[in-house]
């Protein structure tokens, strides 16, 4: 059990902000991870990551419907009640590579999902406000839909040689 | 008609970053959006000047004014743009082996001269855009380069310490793995009257793996800071490991500014020059 202070959203409008700002960065990182993978040559891993970036990219149009005629709060990004350093569904960047192949793409994107789902489950678990606990649970619920998909599509890949690099980074022999 | 506020997204450009997935100059590209956005910022009014290095790319990738200098130079060129346009938002963007080595002298008198520029490092202990050689951050045991089997065996260079000695009146640092954290950081940095050198620990994912580990090591100062007291400043400054991140210094000092001088035609300047 974490000791961190559990994150407490008790209105719609603040939890929508928080929930747009979660899928908004996870699309933006993951077309980012797709274009970067494009420029060095790793198709396969840029077609899972732009996959990705679709579902992101779909979920906060939903969203940002629900957002219609609703006056939201302004936010600065260091206001955002994250319990790590950065959105739940955008970390662990740092562990990309030109070389990784799609099993390792698919851990990074399976990190992310858990933390995204995690994030909406902690909001229901801890709000007061009902219509943010139904709301909180339905976002959990296509979350952990996608976190059920990524398991399955990482059963079905099969054992991959570790991608090579005919001119590597300048390391001694 | 009101202009609707921009996004940060609004501040990218249509480039697309040929840094290595993974890069933590991703993260300082995104932080420095979200600040012009925080900020707003009109894109008009901002230069971003730059050096050479895979940092010093940031300029392409911001939808403002910029300019890709040469190596080292990129605190001289953005002084004398912000001398000639004292209007303009000048950010100054590079890398540890750009702005400590080469650019080591610039850096010393940027500081000292204490122009409205914001300076920021994207220090990631390596010269990557060259195949990972060692750079003045480097620390004295990293032996991973074929040029230093054995290390460097120099102690490495402190740039926040040589930043206060220089006469820099803010003072900060930042690490790329708190994107959350960075924009406030730049955010103060822009906002403060004078030179603001930011060193943002920004790994390369490439040439030093070793730094996926920083997310590990990277913690707060353990001191009041930010100080406007230089001495309390420099004793945080030595007691500190390197990998503490937050406002170091703040403190107020005259900002060198030259008088506009009178506009003249082009043609009584070739007169000038004999030409």
């Amino acid at each position: 059990m974490s000791n961190d202070p559990a994150v407490v959203i008790d209105t719609v409008a603040e939890f929508l902000v928080h929930a747009l700002e979660l899928e908004e960065a996870s699309g933006d990182q993951y077309d980012e991870l797709a274009d970067s993978m494009e420029i060095h040559n790793n198709i396969q891993v840029a077609e899972l990551f732009r996959k990705l970036a679709g579902y992101s990219r779909q979920h906060a149009k939903e969203v940002q419907q629900r957002t219609e005629g609703m006056s939201l709060p302004k936010l600065t990004p260091w206001d955002f009640k994250w319990k790590c350093p950065s959105s739940p569904e955008s970390s662990c960047m740092e562990e990309a590579s030109y070389l990784m192949t799609i099993t390792q793409a698919m851990e990074i994107a399976l990190f992310n999902e858990i933390r995204g789902r995690d994030f909406y489950v902690q909001v229901a678990e801890n709000t007061a406000n009902e219509e943010v606990v139904k709301i909180a649970k339905e976002m959990a619920e296509e979350e952990g839909w996608h976190v059920e998909m990524l398991r399955e599509w990482q059963t079905s890949l099969r054992e991959e040689r570790p991608l090579e690099d005919l001119d590597p980074p300048n390391m001694p022999e | 008609m009101p202009v609707p506020a921009l996004k940060a997204k609004d501040y990218k450009s249509d480039i697309k970053p040929v840094w290595c997935p993974g890069c933590g100059h991703f993260a300082v590209l995104s932080a420095l959006t979200k600040a012009m956005a925080h900020l707003g910022l009109v894109k008009e009014k901002v230069a971003v000047v730059s050096g050479i290095g895979c940092s010093s790319r940031l300029p392409a990738y911001i939808d403002s004014y910029g300019f890709h200098g040469i190596h080292g130079r990129a605190l001289a060129a953005a002084s004398g743009l912000k001398a000639a346009r004292p209007d303009l938002t000048v950010v100054v963007a590079g890398g540890d082996g750009d702005g400590f080595s080469i650019g080591g002298n610039h850096f010393l008198h940027a500081c000292r001269r204490n122009m409205d520029i914001t300076y920021i490092v994207m220090d990631n202990e390596v010269y990557g855009m060259t195949k990972g050689q060692a750079s003045p951050t480097t620390r004295p045991t990293w032996s991973n380069s074929k040029m230093t089997p054995h290390g460097t065996g120099i102690p490495c260079f402190n740039p926040a310490a040589i930043a206060l000695a220089a006469g820099a009146g803010f003072i900060a640092r930042g690490y790329s793995g708190e994107p959350s954290e960075m924009p406030r950081l730049l955010v103060e940095a822009i906002e403060y009257p004078g030179f603001a050198f930011v060193q943002v620990l920004s790994g390369c994912v490439t040439f030093r793996p070793d730094q996926r580990s920083w997310k590990e090591e990277v913690h707060p100062f353990i001191n009041d800071v930010p100080t406007e007291d230089r001495i309390k400043a420099a004793q945080i400054i030595q007691a500190d490991d390197g990998m503490a991140t937050g406002v170091i210094y703040a403190s107020q000092y005259p900002v060198w500014q030259p008088d506009n001088q009178k506009e003249t035609e082009l043609s009584l300047l070739e007169q000038e020059f004999d030409l």
